[in-house]
């Protein structure tokens, strides 16, 4: 989408995964993965906790302060065109965006998950379909097929104010968007590791034994696979963020529930950068820099675990 | 390289283009709003005759497959792609070339200094892995790639443009500017040029930088470096005619077939400093509801990707004699 | 046909091989021989042929290059304009403009009572043709609804036009004066309609009788105007006009302040107030002609309709919505003061003509309930209220994507609330809330399927475009979306037309005012200002039209264009004069520029896409190339 998902190694391959516990572990050891964890925590506790931090979403209703007034004591973000403290609207769109991220990220590793194992195990006719459409997923350009795929789903799935998981339908519609649009690199790269896992002894022992192939994926390619996708996935969340952020800067964002994207769109078309007014745009921005910063230095730090062959070069 | 891997290859692009184009089809008849409602907006006066009419001269009185379907086929493949409703039915061919010299001018020049940038100061921070300029340059390019291009672009033009007023707030001329030769003009073009040019050029230098990087590091590990190493050649040595050359090639191909996400995603700095171009085409034809030319940008933005990795696999061909079969 | 790529393609080509930092700084010096006004808009410069007009934008292009037949003053008062003098008879059915003598197009053939005719006639004849519209279908209807029957000239250069019923609104027709020795040489259709073979865009440079005539067109973009060598008045001050079209307004008011611009049309509330404080800078709020309604489907849970609740068919039910709506707080808190409460549609801008109603519905959440409660809308056990079939009543609210107005729906969103209605409020496309409105009258497959939604109207001088919407004739149009329908309103409708006397006209608008709203198909919400900036360090006379009221540009005819002076040449912002200043010798304007130095090429645009490809991909290639080869020749 705004920026591709970088590569994430597929070389890298030991049969099981180490405990779970080690992992975080060896993440937290880097600088790079204890930086962005800790960045993500701090948001995470944002988007969980919006309305004890800020107290409840205002609207143009609720607001309380002075129009477009430059940070204060009582406003310490200052406020927008309405009185709305923009402190209050920037943490309630970290829960937005988060959200939106989150979702969209496991719509797209789930497919591409999913499809890359499948595809990789089942080989043949099968897998030389499906990654000619991931290929063809590849080429297309993600940002104009999302803006025209909103506009399609939008209309199926109507608007109005329906909520699923606390988000807006016009908001989900982004997340689906974003899952069709960014699959295809997740399911190319598992594909890859699930062919060579294939040829190991233990899934030929398997086999052997008669398990079903349903069963040796799930059970012997999943778990070998499931490092990969983490990697994949904390890559994902960063592009999904971005994405969401820019559709939302052209127009595709829904004013009721704002999130970073959003706030930025209402910025610029308020005029704030002209007029000066830092404060409304300074925010959303930073988290938005912020956030993706941390996913993929998380993201580096990972490789570089899962990536021995330069973990000996430190 | 063998005719085999020619055909192939071109045998896949048109492919491609052929399922882009019936994927595009497809796409835009599933779009809300009755194209002839959208064309008639909220004129007084309009009589149910004339809907008709205008549905009967754009082909909307037709069944979608196969009269509208082979019609649309056929005059794709003359390159009429309709007209645009926003343009009051110009041509959406001629709307698009309007868009695209100026598009090519940013992103290509774009493209280019980020490409020679990014690769060098990617080739350097790997090479120097865990330096003082690595962490600096690692940082800043990895900064750089989670910023959203328009922020990147906003930051810019309040900075040199409002702030300072060193550069023009906008468009790619002045217009109206009666130019005394071509120098006159081409310097202000550049003069424009310069702040959108210096976003895109930020933008994706930051990313490239992280591509040439773990390519160097990953090239540096490689048995052969470490014979050339035990020749005794100079560490700048080892670098300038082994490592960056090897690490060059899977780099520029991954650009190239991340091309299509790059344009897309960067289309929005063409907004913020009103640049004339297909970026700010696109954003008004989705306020517009003009579905011919957001089809038509969509058509030319994939077909040329295609294009690009087209090259870029023919290239990659040419240079690496293990991809010939 | 020149593309108009050409002029721009070639130096760029060159710009990309000879791009060096020296180049760009010498790009900022140089000085302007000409006196440009420059002036920026947020619509698109699609159309240079004025039967596609649309937006205001559209409607600025042709009343600078053509004459109306009658003109506006600035005090939108009837001007000279193609004619000098009218004169009606006392039946006020026939009706004689003398045409002014000697007059000459731009290209220098004679401008005569010929080219009106053809103008009038070539309207008379799409009336009566098939299709019964040209182009956007927006110019007949100020001749249809006058009543033009026909139109002939005499042997003294009068133009003659009858009407089938007494009418003044003659005056009033805004459809430009076309020459005929250009325009006859097309059919209708090749008027009409864009996308036929032969379609006359009406390219530069444009053959006109106004004050400036467009020289140079970037479709979409820019449109270049000169002076007119042959107009009739006093020349204009600006050598040469140019309009220029953003994508985001943010950017045209730094080009404004950055001195890039010299006027802006539709800045925001908050850049207004800012513009306001700057040094050189003069603001201008204007009372829009025009207004922003809350429309409801008052056919709801007709046959063949999608509403609902059956409550929105009670007009006591939306009366008392009424009284839930403070309009004032939408004024201040969502345009920031720039704007006036809505009641009657046809806005304050016309002064002569709007009412105030009798019975104002006063923001008073009590009254509202009160009514709710009268009108037999009881609260159910959670608060909500039900509607006559014990249904609780929760109205969508909508938009189109193309106007903001979550603000707005939130403001109405917490007032309905606590009268018991709930609302369901998000923006729709624009396009498919077209295919949303309409209801079966339309056509097959139309449902109405909206309670209710905001959206608003423009208007011309004259009330009439504004009146009309409304009338049941307008349903099947699905242009009176509100399915209002009242025989005492289309009977007041066809006699305001045909009037012809002001005081009994008036009468006849301030009852339609009245019955409309009484029948509250529509709370007209705001009439919303429209926000001008320009600089006057450049240039200085800037008039309002009309002066109490309105704003310098956009406005009717082009008085505003000519009252301009000469900053550097006037030291004080003196009174607008229409007369030239004594330096000024009148064999300077009319002579038209030397051509644009790039606007010669004759070279094809496509060569140069593809000149520009090759760079590219010579200049990457070899770079890639040249990287390769080197080890190459050092492993051997």
């Amino acid at each position: 989408m705004t920026a591709p998902a970088l590569p994430v190694s597929d070389t890298s391959l030991r049969p099981v995964g180490r405990r779970r516990g080690a992992f975080l572990r060896e993440i937290l050891r880097r600088p790079n993965g204890a930086f962005g964890i800790g960045i993500l925590a701090v948001f995470t506790i944002l988007a969980i906790l919006p309305d004890v931090l800020v107290g409840p979403l205002q609207t143009a209703v609720t607001a309380t302060g002075p129009r477009l007034a430059p940070p204060s004591t009582e406003f310490p973000f200052g406020t927008d065109q309405l009185g709305r403290s923009i402190l209050n609207l920037t943490v309630h769109a970290t829960r937005i965006s988060m959200v939106i991220g989150l979702l969209a990220t496991f719509i797209t590793v789930a497919i591409g998950a999913v499809l890359g194992i499948v595809s990789g195990y089942v080989g043949g006719r099968f897998d030389a379909v499906l990654m000619r459409v991931a290929d063809f997923f590849l080429v297309l350009p993600t940002f104009v097929l999302a803006i025209i795929l909103t506009a399609i789903i939008r209309d199926a799935l109507g608007t109005g104010s329906r909520e699923l998981f606390g988000i807006r339908l016009s908001l989900l519609v982004i997340v689906v968007v974003i899952g069709i649009t960014s699959w295809s690199s997740a399911a190319r790269i598992i594909r890859a590791q699930t062919l060579s896992l294939k040829e190991r002894a233990f899934v030929d022992r398997a086999r052997v034994i008669g398990a079903s192939s349903g069963h040796i994926m799930r059970r012997h390619i999943l778990p070998n696979v499931v490092n990969l996708i983490v990697a994949n996935a904390v890559l994902t969340f960063a592009g999904a963020i971005l994405t969401e952020t820019t559709l939302s800067f052209v127009g595709l964002g829904d004013p009721f529930q704002p999130s970073w994207g959003q706030l930025l769109e209402a910025a610029r078309s308020t005029g704030a950068p002209g007029l000066g007014a830092w404060w409304y745009f300074v925010p959303a921005g930073t988290a938005v820099v912020l956030v993706v910063f941390a996913f993929t230095l998380l993201g580096n730090a990972l490789d570089d675990i899962l990536n021995p062959k330069l973990q000996g070069r430190r | 390289m063998s005719l085999r891997y020619l055909a192939r290859r071109l045998a896949s692009a048109a492919i491609t283009i052929l399922l882009i184009v019936i994927l595009n089809f497809v796409l835009f008849r599933m779009m809300p709003g009755s194209p002839e409602r959208i064309l008639l907006g909220r004129i007084p006066n309009v009589s149910g005759e004339v809907v008709a009419a205008t549905r009967e001269r754009w082909g909307l009185d037709k069944p979608l497959f196969p009269d509208q379907f082979v019609a649309y086929l056929a005059a794709t493949a003359q390159g009429d792609l309709g007209f645009s409703y926003g343009a009051r039915g110009r041509p959406v061919t001629d709307v698009l070339l309007q868009k695209l010299g100026p598009t090519l001018l940013l992103f290509g020049l774009g493209e280019l200094i980020a490409i020679v940038l990014g690769l060098a100061l990617g080739a350097y921070s790997g090479w120097r892995r865990g330096g003082v300029l690595d962490h600096l340059g690692n940082g800043l390019s990895l900064i750089l790639y989670s910023t959203p291009y328009f922020l990147l672009g906003m930051a810019l033009l309040l900075i040199f443009a409002t702030g300072l007023g060193w550069f023009p707030t906008f468009g790619i001329d002045t217009v109206g500017r009666v130019y005394s030769g071509p120098l006159d003009q081409i310097a202000d073009i550049g003069f424009h040029l310069a702040l959108p040019l210096a976003t895109v050029a930020l933008g994706l230098v930051g990313q490239y930088s992280i591509l040439m990087r773990s390519s160097i590091v990953e090239t540096l590990s490689e048995d052969y470096i470490t014979t050339a190493r035990a020749k005794g050649l100079t560490e700048g040595r080892v670098l300038r005619t082994h490592a960056i050359p090897n690490a060059l090639l899977p780099a520029v191909t991954l650009i190239a077939i991340n091309l299509g996400y790059v344009v897309a995603g960067a289309i929005t700095v063409e907004v913020v400093f009103n640049w004339p171009g297909l970026g700010t085409l696109t954003v008004d034809a989705l306020s517009s509801r003009d579905f011919p030319v957001l089809q038509g940008v969509f058509l030319l933005l994939s077909v040329g990707v295609v294009l690009a990795n087209l090259v870029a696999d023919l290239t990659y061909g040419i240079l690496d004699p293990r991809v010939r079969t | 046909m020149r593309s108009p790529l050409t002029r721009r393609v070639r130096p760029m080509l060159a710009a990309m091989l000879l791009l060096a930092p020296t180049l760009i700084m010498a790009g900022g010096a140089k000085a302007q021989d000409q006196l440009v006004l420059r002036v920026g808009t947020d619509q698109k410069l699609e159309t240079l042929n004025p039967w596609q007009s649309i937006t205001y934008a559209d409607y600025e292009m042709f009343s600078i290059q053509y004459e109306l037949l009658v003109s506006f003053d600035i005090n939108l008062e009837p001007a000279p304009g193609f004619a000098d003098s009218w004169s009606t008879s006392a039946d006020s059915k026939t009706h004689t403009f003398h045409i002014r003598e000697g007059m000459k197009w731009s290209d220098g053939e004679p401008a005569t009572c010929e080219d009106a005719r053809y103008t009038y006639q070539f309207v008379l004849d799409v009336l009566a043709s098939d299709d019964g519209y040209v182009g956007s279908g927006y110019l007949e209807p100020y001749l249809s609804s006058a009543g033009l029957e026909s139109v002939e000239c005499d042997d003294a250069g009068n133009l003659i036009a009858t009407t089938s019923y007494p009418t003044t609104l003659l005056t009033q027709a805004y459809v430009p004066i076309l020459p005929e020795h250009i325009w006859s040489q097309y059919s209708q259709q090749e008027i009409s309609d864009a996308t036929a073979e032969g379609y006359f865009a009406n390219e530069p440079p444009v053959v006109g009788s106004g004050p400036y005539h467009a020289v140079e067109w970037v479709p979409g973009e820019s449109i270049r105007m000169e002076r007119n060598p042959n107009y009739w008045g006093t020349p204009g001050v600006p050598d040469q006009i140019v309009f220029q079209t953003f994508e985001s307004v943010d950017t045209m008011v730094q080009a404004l302040r950055s001195g890039e611009l010299d006027y802006v049309r539709g800045t925001g509330a908050d850049q207004f107030d800012a513009l306001a404080t700057e040094p050189n800078i003069r603001v201008a709020e204007g009372y829009a002609n025009g207004y922003t309604y809350l429309s409801f489907n008052t056919r709801a849970t007709e046959d063949g309709y999608g509403g609902s609740t059956s409550a929105l068919e009670d007009q006591a039910f939306r009366d008392a919505l009424g009284y839930a709506i403070d309009r004032q707080t939408l004024v201040d808190r969502v345009l920031n003061g720039h704007g006036v409460p809505g009641t009657t549609h046809v806005p304050p801008y016309h002064v002569d003509w709007h009412v105030e109603p009798d019975n104002p519905r006063t923001f008073d959440l009590a009254e509202a309930n009160r009514r709710l409660d009268a009108a037999g809308y009881a609260r159910g056990d959670d608060g909500r209220r039900v509607d006559k079939d014990g249904k609780p009543i929760v109205l969508r609210l909508t938009w189109p994507d193309s106007e903001d107005h979550s603000a707005d729906a939130q403001f109405i969103q917490g007032w309905f609330e606590q009268i018991g209605i709930g609302v369901d409020a998000a923006v729709t496309e624009e396009g498919a809330l077209l295919e949303l409105l309409p209801g079966p009258e339309y056509d097959d497959g139309y449902n109405a399927d909206w309670d209710f939604y905001m959206w608003g109207w423009g208007g011309d001088p004259d009330p009439n475009s504004l009146l009309g919407l409304f009338t049941t004739d307008q349903i099947p149009q699905a242009v009176n979306d509100c399915f209002y329908s009242d025989p005492r309103y289309d009977e007041l409708n066809t006699l305001q037309q045909q009037a012809t006397d002001e005081a009994t006209r008036k009468e006849y608008v301030d009852e339609m005012q009245q019955l409309f709203y009484d029948a509250a198909c529509y709370h007209v919400l705001y009439y919303d200002s429209e926000l001008h900036a320009m600089r006057t360090d450049k240039f200085t006379g800037w008039t309002n039209q009309p002066p109490d009221t309105g704003v310098p540009l956009f406005g009717f005819g082009y008085p505003g264009y000519m009252l301009l002076q000469d900053a550097s040449a006037v030291p004080t912002e003196g009174p607008p004069t229409a007369a030239p200043t004594a330096g000024e010798s009148p064999g300077t304007s009319p002579t038209p520029s030397a051509a644009p130095a790039g606007a010669g090429g004759g070279v094809d645009s496509t060569v140069l896409l593809v000149g520009a490809l090759v760079v590219i991909a010579v200049v990457g290639g070899g770079f890639l190339l040249m990287r390769r080869r080197r080890p190459a020749e050092e492993e051997e």
